[in-house]
């Protein structure tokens, strides 16, 4: 996989929102971000994480966190979920971090300044903050070989860090890394480490240094774990931030902090130094509690005290806030998007202008209002999503102006006009191909399905629906080219940081079309778009980035790549007497870091 | 040579004949003696009347949907639902409300009906049939053959169905199994029910035909020079019918119930296909926002189900009426008890 990625969205929705679905922004339509605004979804006192306050929290008090979605893991090496980050994000330090109310300008975490980048694009050097200790049983000060050891184990086949070839393989020597020293990273001394790469694509990697994996982690006592298969580094941890998995004398959390299934224990780490953090860390403690029914959680949270809903609340009960406890909401937007990937490859919709006519077709306010409506969903008009750099200029809200992208509730006579260029005359397909569509199972996704299916129908199309588990339907049909799948109405992505480049780059660039585990699922394979992409990928800083990717936007919205319909915003609910921080970086995920008890 | 169903059923025989007005004694047919006792079971002539109805509806699904004035059932309209996206409720348009696409539910669980209908009975008969013949075969031949297709039978009840099916539905979805031979939505689902049931018509048939073969009609038979297969087909096989038909109509019920369940966990019929199952299942997470979604589909499957079984212990008690202390056992769960 080339660098420049993010994370398939594996279930999307309020009910059922996967650990996966990342990183989160501003309401645009609640809160009027963006130049947007809504009457039917406006409520006075609906938080947002761009209007929360950062700085005063009350000192103390326990949180209890009720979730019916477990961890994934909680190593920092593995962690890939925004359930996950909330865990790690507390406990763990890397080089870059976002303060919750931002997710476009990354702040030094354990870096002491910004990452200094050469003019090549092909080396990065980054400072070390002083002080920063780590947790009982190592409790001895971070050094930036713990850093590059966190880093080389992401390589370590019993890791198996999720986004390494992503982003970091451009790493001089990375190709062959194991888990081993990586050559390509240098630390001259103990607070300085040097990334050279074997291409200039410095930016995405300086970028990359907001996730977890650049958490420095102690080789002399993360050896040992990792040496197993799976590593159990994640069960003997130590911590770097304000937090902890509550442990034993050595380091041990399974079954002490963190017993799967069931709860974990964040306490603080008593080698933590505010003077070395901009991060508040009000809580002495946090419970969370993790099982039980999504829709019993919410009410309980809603009507009871201490409280947040560490994962995405049902869909009744978001309703319930919003109706009745708005202060008790909080909405970010640039949660990530969904749309419809049809292949572009092979069958009908290698027409662009049948991937026209099924656009133009398209009631995208019914698709989102199966989501949960306005108040959680934005229509999707273009490729980058709210809070991503680019996005204002690849269209804002509203998006390109083009005939099949002007009427989101779809426009019939528009769409009869693409299927007539396709070479339909009558306006609806009378080819003999029957359409596969392979969804996925439970609502909303299935809704979606369901009206994308209609919507097929009625431009003529034969149909065979099927709907299947998410992770199934991107492991054994979306995600497998072979498969030849026409139609995938519910895949969706989230960029692992704001990047343009994190948006687009993987599901739309065709020389990352893999065999299995593709995630270019309409199989998007344009040279000129895929030689604007390389272009780009090389730029340095945000304003050449941003009109670079804008303009690669525009590219996929006229060549009609996928069928837009959904841009999300991610719902949270608390306690009232609970001042909840969401991460706009992270899905609006609770940041244990800046919440507190009122 | 053959005999009738008053030979063998137990209280069939004796005591049967009525004075006619001449003062001597007339026989009754067998199924005119069935039909004397089951019609004094009113709840069985009820279920009896609520299934012959939910045939015609689910039969004239189309004509009864259209004379009501509702939409189709796969008519989707978002715009009834509110801002949120929640279903509106029951209404003179909507009597049994919409679902969170704005389909009509009513329309729905008629359609509904349908598939339970014809999984619930097409399944069992398809088991019954396999179930049968393997029954028979087993039971008449006895030796190796009984005890090869008894084990088979042992290692079939053994395996965890609902388990099996939800494997079987998740692998055979979207390409089907078996070279295409089955296709997954209803396809699987009838076939997981036929492999779930037919090992339970087959040892109950079995143990029939261990007692049957024994019988001096049947040595009577072979004494002629009849054939196996001709004492199969002519002796055996109607001497079970009552105790087949009493069984299948109570295994209906529970093949519904297993159709539902299988879709509830999302591997029944394909969408937008209606099924009482699918629709519980859609209803569940927003049961406290829009409780007609679940409360009708999931009552036409309670009633339909009630239906069935008291329809099986009626026919029972009608054709079976000395032995009032027989209780039948499906997929190890009672469903029948003679009252």
């Amino acid at each position: 996989m080339r660098p420049g990625g993010g994370r398939p969205i594996r279930l999307g929705g309020l009910v059922s929102q996967s650990g996966t679905a990342a990183l989160a922004g501003l309401s645009a339509l609640v809160l009027g971000a963006c130049g947007a605004s809504s009457s039917a979804s406006t409520s006075a006192g609906v938080q947002s994480p761009k209007t929360e306050s950062l700085s005063r929290g009350k000192q103390g008090g326990t949180l209890t966190v009720l979730s019916h979605q477990d961890f994934e893991h909680i190593d920092p090496g593995q962690a890939y979920s925004s359930v996950d980050y909330q865990a790690i994000y507390a406990t763990q330090r890397p080089l870059y971090s976002h303060e919750p109310n931002t997710s476009s300008a990354p702040s030094p975490d354990l870096a002491e300044g910004p990452p200094q980048i050469s003019n090549n694009g092909e080396t990065i050097t980054v400072h070390i903050r002083h002080g920063v200790r780590f947790s009982p049983p190592v409790s001895r000060e971070v050094a930036s070989t713990d850093v590059a050891y966190a880093i080389e184990r992401g390589a370590n086949p019993n890791v198996a860090n999720p986004y390494f070839q992503a982003y970091f393989s451009s790493l001089a020597g990375a190709d062959k890394a194991e888990g081993g020293p990586i050559p390509g990273i240098a630390t001259p001394d103990r607070h300085t480490i040097v990334f050279h790469l074997n291409k200039p694509n410095a930016q995405i990697v300086a970028d990359a240094l907001v996730l977890p994996l650049s958490a420095p982690v102690p080789a002399d006592f993360a050896r040992k774990y990792d040496a197993k298969k799976p590593t159990e580094y994640g069960n003997y941890q130590v911590a770097s931030g304000p937090y902890m998995f509550k442990s034993n004398g050595e380091g041990k959390v399974l079954g002490i902090g963190y017993q799967p299934g069931k709860s974990a224990v964040l306490v603080r780490n008593p080698n933590w130094s505010a003077s070395t953090d901009s991060r508040p860390a009000y809580l002495s403690q946090i419970n969370i509690n993790i099982g039980g029914d999504a829709t019993v959680i919410g009410r309980q949270v809603l009507e009871g005290s201490g409280m947040v809903q560490g994962d995405t609340p049902a869909q009744s009960n978001v309703k319930l806030a919003y109706e009745r406890h708005p202060s008790q909401l909080e909405i970010s937007p640039g949660a990530g998007d969904h749309y419809i990937a049809v292949n572009n490859k092979r069958g009908p919709f290698s027409n662009v202008n049948l991937r026209k006519a099924f656009w133009a077709a398209l009631d995208r306010t019914a698709m989102n209002r199966a989501r949960g409506g306005k108040l959680v969903t934005d229509v999707m008009t273009h490729f980058l999503y709210p809070e991503i750099p680019g996005f204002a200029a690849a269209g804002g809200l509203e998006g390109p102006k083009v005939d099949y992208n002007e009427h989101p509730e779809g426009d019939t006579a528009v769409a009869e006009k693409y299927m007539r260029l396709a070479g339909y005359p009558s306006g609806k397909y009378t080819g003999g191909k029957t359409l596969e569509v392979v969804g996925s199972t439970g609502s909303p996704a299935s809704d979606d399905a369901e009206i994308a299916n209609q919507t097929l129908e009625n431009l003529g199309f034969r149909t065979k629906l099927n709907l299947v588990d998410s992770s199934v339907m991107y492991s054994k049909f979306c995600g497998v080219p072979a498969e030849e799948i026409d139609v995938c109405p519910n895949v969706g992505w989230a960029a692992d940081f704001a990047d343009p480049q994190a948006v687009l780059d993987v599901p739309f660039n065709g020389r990352n079309i893999v065999s299995t585990g593709n995630n270019n699922w309409g199989q998007v394979n344009n040279p000129a778009i895929n030689a604007a992409m390389d272009k780009a990928e090389r730029l340095i800083g945000q304003e050449p980035r941003e009109k670079a990717w804008a303009a690669i936007d525009g590219e996929l919205v006229a060549d009609a790549a996928a069928i837009p319909f959904d841009w999300d915003k991610q719902p949270n609910i608390e306690s009232k007497d609970v001042a909840g921080v969401g991460d706009l970086w992270n899905v609006g995920s609770w940041d244990y870091s800046y919440t507190s008890l009122k | 040579m053959s005999v009738g169903v008053a030979e063998i059923l137990p209280g069939a025989a004796g005591g049967l004949g009525v004075p006619d007005v001449d003062g001597e004694i007339s026989a009754r047919s067998p199924l005119a003696l069935f039909w004397r006792r089951f019609r004094k079971d009113r709840l069985a002539l009820v279920s009896l009347g609520f299934i012959v109805l939910l045939l015609v509806v689910a039969i004239a699904a189309p004509l009864i949907v259209e004379l009501l004035g509702l939409p189709g059932p796969y008519v989707q309209n978002l715009n009834l639902t509110d801002q949120f996206g929640s279903p509106l409720g029951p209404s003179g348009a909507h009597p049994f409300g919409v679902d969170q696409l704005g389909q009509d539910v009513m329309a729905r669980v008629i359609y509904g009906a349908r598939v339970s209908l014809v999984v619930g009975i097409l399944g069992t008969a398809v088991a019954t049939v396999i179930g049968v013949f393997v029954g028979v075969i087993a039971g008449f031949y006895g030796g190796w053959t009984d005890t090869l297709l008894s084990r088979f039978i042992d290692v079939v009840l053994s395996i965890p169905i609902l388990l099996l099916g939800l494997g079987i539905g998740a692998a055979c979805a979207v390409r089907g199994c078996v070279a295409g031979t089955i296709q997954p939505g209803l396809g699987v689902v009838i076939f997981i029910i036929v492999l779930a049931s037919w090992t339970y018509i087959a040892r109950i048939v079995r143990g029939l035909v261990l007692s049957l073969r024994e019988k001096e009609f049947v040595e009577a038979s072979r004494s002629l020079g009849a054939s196996n297969v001709r004492i199969m087909l002519r002796e055996i096989l109607p001497n079970l019918a009552a105790p087949v038909i009493v069984y299948a109509t109570l295994l209906i019920p529970q093949n519904i119930l297993f159709e539902a369940a299988l879709s509830f966990l999302g591997v029944g019929v394909r969408p937008p296909t209606a099924s009482w199952g699918q629709m519980i299942a859609a209803a569940a997470p927003i049961f406290n926002t829009a409780w007609w979604y679940m409360a009708f589909p999931g009552g036409a499957l309670l009633l339909t189900v009630l239906a069935f079984n008291l329809l099986g212990d009626g026919l029972q008690d009608a054709l079976n009426p000395r032995d009032r202390s027989m209780t039948l056992t499906v997929s190890g769960t009672q469903t029948g008890q003679a009252r």
